[in-house]
């Protein structure tokens, strides 16, 4: 393309992040705020805070039929089969989400397809890594070594959980550290007797409440944001009009836009990242206008990958040029490798026969929590890393299964009441990274930007086959002693991706020649390239990942801008 | 609602989200999706309902929930809520499978009472469902399942026989239940 030298300036940014969610929110607000002029370039469509959330304050009744089927859904082939998509909020997904790519082995990838990406859609859940995962790779010789560590994240943490507002309990473990909390929420009685119980009979273990983006108490630095505390509606995943809980919209997007140096562009399906051999340096980036299918070049000094792992790592790969004929960074061979998710769909439920004259108020957008034991301190076991479970407690409603040949009067009033209290545990497993787990580019497949079809070749192994024994049983044998009864465990298989915790196929290391990230999140050999997002993971832990992609993302950028003052990007 | 008066999709996003719709997939939505993604009024040609049809399904589910010191599922629209969910949500078998347990009350309530379902007084309807619940099982479970989400997700359902908080405005685990205390509707 051949510009003059004002059109290309026009065209021409200090830093662009592509993608608007967890992870491009916060590079946009910290590139910002450090007085850069940022280009954010968003696929989707736009979605305007509070105004946009046409779903949020519907009752169910105001719903589409598809979304009032709930758990029936999978019953009706017609309907969304996406639990997901399922609930509510199917205006946010990208269309065909479940379907745009190839499955070389069972794969699951849930795109959006606004303004805030999953930000808005996200399980809230909030979880800091330790040294035990960030160490676990060297110790047990598995993938390549964390080029960081806690120590290195740590204070990134602590800055992003203030801004962004986490409500939990301080533990003190060592294996899940404790974050900058605003109040832990209520437990349910069923809860409360459970926590007991577990902690009880089993030394070592601890039930919590969930640790959740959602403001328990919105503080002054959250008031003053434009956000407010927790309505406690539990329909967050339809957007939230209070700012009860953290995207992009509610907290990083806003501050972003004061500083008058973002430029926001959504519609903008980023194909490839262009690569200047002589200097070393990407230059800009090749967009399509997913309306009106127009190409435009944009330059910057700097670029950020947010694009969502499987998304950066894609555009990577299509960056090919002569110096990266495999895609940009990938002298190593790992770039599309080691693709990593949590698995789960394990564990089991039951019912309390107790707290009958007791109930609720209020819907909590939270479960519990209890943190990895396994393979913790003496625990050995036969397969290596870990497992939390969340899940939590309740009452049965309408929904419950009564006598299934029951109808009338008789049946109307029963389910008009509480039933009984109950309680469940899902288990979400660590996955190691294995190089043989894979996504590449169907390049014979283009999609009508210009995209190749990206296919997936990846399912858990051994060990988290010999985990999942643990994760079934441990769960029914503890609630089955805390004095829940009619204990039910369940495996529903795990498909890989279906957690939406994907990650890892641009891992960062401490060689070049076996990772394509070093420790800022930065590309080995292009490096005004930065991937802060799932893609850099280098391994999974086993808790929900997204509170260490914001802390990486803000990291990534504050050294962004110390190299670039420095002059040496 | 006649057999073949046409029915507005609850799907109805703004002109230009379609737009965006269409280009995302790249065209591949079929005609009747494109139309009703348009908000334009859809034919439920997989299946049709007709008046009769219609009728029977509406005073089946208020069988199923009736009127009590709260309205029934007739009141609350179940029958509209049954049949999007067959009409537009369901394979072929099970539409097939649906229509043939209508005719099969159908042909239940005339060789019995000798007037059609509707027809019937509240004890003969009860006696029939009844019978569907031994003779009809899978017919008489899929009508009730429907019933019973299609009732308390309506508006009626959530906000009358059961209680509704749009905003609760807090959380607690543990307070004392109230004599009479309904279930939350969500």
């Amino acid at each position: 393309m051949l510009l003059t030298i004002d059109a290309k300036k026009e065209m021409t940014y200090d830093a662009i992040v592509i993608g608007s969610g967890v992870s491009g929110g916060w590079a946009a607000k910290e590139l910002t705020e450090k007085g850069l002029r940022v280009l954010m370039l968003e696929r989707g469509r736009p979605l305007e805070h509070i105004t946009g959330y046409e779903d949020a304050l519907k009752g169910p009744w105001q719903m589409p039929e598809t979304s009032r089927l709930g758990d029936l859904a999978p019953k009706y082939p017609q309907a969304p089969q996406d639990s997901t998509l399922a609930k509510s909020a199917q205006s946010y997904w990208m269309p065909g989400a479940d379907t745009s790519y190839r499955q070389d082995k069972p794969f699951r990838w849930l795109r959006p397809g606004i303004v805030g990406g999953k930000s808005i859609m996200w399980g809230r859940q909030s979880y800091r890594f330790s040294d035990i995962d960030f160490e676990a790779n060297a110790r047990e010789g598995v993938g390549v070594d964390w080029p960081i560590r806690y120590k290195d994240i740590a204070p990134w943490y602590s800055y992003v959980e203030k801004i962004a507002g986490i409500s939990g309990e301080k533990l003190g473990l060592p294996q899940l550290p404790d974050s900058e909390f605003l109040p832990p929420m209520d437990m349910f009685l069923v809860e409360k007797e459970v926590r007991k119980r577990i902690e009880k009979n089993f030394p070592g273990r601890i039930m919590t409440i969930g640790r959740t983006a959602n403001l328990s108490e919105a503080k002054k630095i959250q008031l003053d944001n434009g956000r407010s505390s927790c309505q406690y509606r539990n329909q967050c995943i339809r957007g939230c009009p209070y700012g009860g809980y953290f995207s992009t919209q509610s907290c990083t997007l806003p501050p972003a836009v004061k500083t008058g140096r973002l430029t926001l562009r959504p519609n903008s399906v980023v194909t490839e990242i262009m690569h200047d051999a002589q200097k070393q340096r990407a230059t800009g980036v090749r967009v399509v206008d997913s309306e009106t299918l127009e190409h435009r070049e944009y330059f910057a000094k700097v670029i950020f990958v947010c694009a969502s792992a499987m998304a950066s790592t894609a555009l990577l790969m299509n960056s090919v040029s002569d110096r990266y004929p495999n895609g940009m960074g990938n002298d190593s061979g790992q770039l599309g490798h080691n693709l990593m998710d949590h698995h789960f769909r394990i564990g089991a439920s039951g019912v309390w026969e107790g707290g009958e004259d007791r109930y609720f108020y209020g819907r909590r957008a939270n479960g519990i929590y209890i943190p990895r034991y396994r393979n913790i301190g003496t625990d050995k076991r036969d397969y290596l890393r870990g497992f939390g479970y969340q899940g939590g407690g309740g009452r049965q409603g309408w929904q419950r299964s009564v006598a299934e040949l029951s109808f009338g009067a008789s049946l109307k009033e029963e389910l008009t009441h509480p039933g009984l209290w109950t309680m469940g545990l899902i288990g979400f497993g660590e996955q190691l990274p294995e190089y043989r787990n894979r996504m590449y580019l169907d390049k014979t497949q283009l999609d009508k930007w210009g995209m190749p079809t990206v296919a997936f070749d990846a399912e858990i192994g051994e060990n988290e086959r010999k985990m999942r024994k643990d994760m079934l049983n441990d769960a029914q044998e503890m609630l089955e002693s805390a004095g829940i009864s009619n204990v039910k465990g369940y495996d529903q298989g795990s498909v890989v991706g279906g957690a939406v915790h994907e990650m890892g196929t641009a891992r960062m290391g401490r060689d070049p020649k076996t990772s394509v990230l070093n420790a800022h999140n930065q590309i080995h050999t292009v490096k005004n390239v930065f991937v802060p997002d799932g893609a850099c993971m280098t391994s999974s832990g086993c808790v929900n990942p997204s509170l260490t992609y914001m802390a990486l993302s803000a990291r990534a950028a504050d050294f962004a801008v110390r190299e670039l003052k420095a002059r040496r990007l | 609602m006649s057999a073949t008066q046409p029915r507005t999709n609850p799907f109805i996003p703004r002109r230009e989200a379609l737009q965006r719709l269409a280009l995302l997939v790249g065209g591949t939505l079929s005609l009747p999706v494109q139309a009703a993604l348009r908000g334009e009024v859809i034919h439920a040609t997989a299946n049709r309902f007709s008046a009769e049809q219609q009728t029977l399904i509406a005073d089946l589910a208020d069988v199923i929930i009736p009127t009590t010191d709260t309205p029934g599922a007739k009141a609350a629209g179940v029958g509209d809520f049954i049949e999007y969910v067959i009409g537009h949500c369901s394979a072929a078998s099970q539409q097939e499978a649906f229509q043939q347990g209508l005719k099969q009350t159908d042909i239940l309530s005339r060789s019995t009472f000798g007037k059609s379902f509707s027809a019937l007084t509240q004890p003969q309807q009860t006696e029939i469902v009844t019978q569907l619940t031994q003779q009809q099982k899978p017919f008489f479970l899929t009508l009730r399942e429907l019933t019973i989400v299609g009732y308390f997700t309506s508006e009626t359902g959530a906000t009358k026989a059961l209680d509704y908080v749009s905003i609760p405005g807090r959380f607690q685990g543990d307070i004392p239940m109230k004599a009479g205390q309904k279930t939350w509707a969500v």
